[in-house]
């Protein structure tokens, strides 16, 4: 049985080596290969079987693999980051704040490809601007750029930036990438743990995955995305571009955007990008809502 | 009545005084435009906007604000070319923001309960908080509960193509 597992592993490792080098060097080729849905399959690799079919007996799940994880594999690796995000910043602890914005990024993400995920919202007690979005379905604002909101469809611009990270599985092709390193750093051959000990391995430590840049393209396309989003649910389109104005006012020299700055193209740049996709096909868009009397305000 | 009505002015005025997120009416052209005279882009043209230049902002309406550039015209121009409130703002509340956020200094992290930030180092020395997933669990919604609350909002689901990237121009990127 232990044989059978390593052996799996090794399937898994050989996979890897030949397969994803490619990818990690070409991000932007991959993202043009992602099929909607959330599964990274690139074109032109379509005749290898990925290893996730492999079940390993006597175990009701699959091997894991981050080639082609499947929806559940997805929604683990997310939980995981997640939950190490709560452990450095907890949930506001105001049920009806986190109901308000479950209930505005639900019906967003019902508007996405991926509607069937289980998706959870959260607002984080951080003085920090920021947003963060994990694989299957995770997005958390800070109570710092929630301060900065105005209105629903400001809410529901931010939130959509996120759900366009988890639609496109943004984080998933960053995980992909350190993979490769920790294989390299001898993990196969080594005694391969639970699937818990797996997880954290592809995780890397704490939520550090959540510091990390992701290419400049996909963040313009989650803008692009976002706006999309806020469209098709309903709202005034300008939510999201509303609020990247909001941020470009704040200095650069502030703490409380100094990891957004460093992990995010600046603001400017993302309004010029938005711009020149946007051009005037917004302009027969109507009748889209603010809902600036339901919006949840903070307590002070 | 009017002491009412004062009230409730500063009532709704005082919870947006410590969020400094607040624009202050004039703005920045992010690139060169054009100003017309009302919010269409086939409304007559009124003048121009250089990139850089300084405007202020009158009124918002959809896609385009309303702006002046100091002597010489006024129009409408689109809202994703101009970048709202004054360059280089923010430095000047620094310190205020800084203290109010837990850190002073440089980099030096105040112990105050409540507030904190992210940084690198915060997140990868995170560690799994399985009572706060639980929670976050708790607060979830269903596609249909969703479906629910934008009614209630009067919210339409509209069908709207996915934004193209746009096309390369002039060596940007």
């Amino acid at each position: 049985m232990k044989r059978l597992r390593v052996l799996g592993f090794f399937w898994g490792f050989l996979f890897a080596v030949c397969v994803l080098p490619a990818e990690a060097l070409d991000l932007g080729e991959a993202l043009k290969g992602v099929v909607i849905g959330g599964t990274a399959v690139t074109s032109g690799q379509t005749g290898e079987a990925p290893p996730k079919t492999e079940a390993i007996p006597g175990e009701g799940k699959p091997a894991f693999s981050l080639k082609s994880p499947s929806r559940e594999q997805e929604i683990d690796i997310g939980r995981e980051i997640a939950g190490n995000l709560l452990g450095a910043s907890p949930l506001v602890d105001d049920a009806a704040l986190q109901t308000y914005v479950n209930q505005v990024g639900r019906w967003v993400a019902n508007q996405s490809e991926r509607a069937d995920l289980p998706w959870r919202f959260g607002v984080i007690e951080s003085e920090d601007i920021n947003a963060f979005a994990a694989p299957g379905g995770y997005v958390f604002v800070t109570r710092g750029l929630y301060r900065c909101l105005e209105n629903e469809a400001q809410l529901a611009g931010v939130l959509s930036h996120e759900i366009a990270h988890v639609v496109r599985s943004h984080h998933l092709k960053i995980l992909k990438q350190s993979q490769l390193l920790d294989i390299g750093a001898g993990w196969v051959g080594k005694r391969v743990g639970t699937d818990r000990e797996i997880l954290r391995k592809v995780i890397g430590s704490g939520a550090e995955v959540c510091a990390r840049s992701l290419d400049r393209s996909a963040e313009f396309e989650a803008d692009r995305m976002g706006v999309t989003l806020t469209v098709r649910a309903g709202y005034e389109p300008y939510g999201l571009p509303e609020v990247l104005q909001t941020i470009g006012q704040t200095g650069r020299d502030e703490s409380r955007v100094t990891l957004l700055f460093k992990t995010h193209p600046h603001p400017d740049d993302r309004l010029l990008e938005l711009d020149e996709s946007i051009g005037n096909r917004l302009d027969a868009v109507r009748g889209g809502k603010t809902l600036g009397n339901r919006f949840y305000r903070l307590k002070p | 009545m009017k002491i009412h009505a004062f009230l409730l002015t500063v009532l709704l005025a005082v919870p947006l005084l410590p969020g400094m997120c607040r624009a202050a009416e004039t703005g920045r052209a992010l690139k060169a435009d054009v100003l017309r005279s009302a919010p269409y882009s086939d409304a007559r043209k009124t003048g121009v906007i250089v990139r850089g230049e300084t405007l202020q902002i009158l009124t918002k309406k959809g896609a385009w604000l309303n702006v002046k550039n100091g002597k010489r015209a006024s129009g409408w121009v689109r809202l994703l070319s101009v970048r709202r409130g004054t360059a280089g703002s923010g430095s000047t509340s620094k310190g205020v923001l800084d203290v109010a956020s837990g850190r002073a200094g440089t980099g030096t992290i105040v112990a105050t309960t409540g507030v904190r930030g992210l940084n690198e180092e915060e997140l990868k020395g995170a560690r799994y908080n399985a009572a706060e997933v639980k929670k976050l669990d708790g607060y979830a919604q269903t596609p249909r509960q969703g479906e629910q609350f934008a009614r209630r909002g009067g919210l339409r689901a509209v069908k709207f193509a996915y934004l193209p990237e746009p096309k390369q121009k002039g060596g940007r990127r």
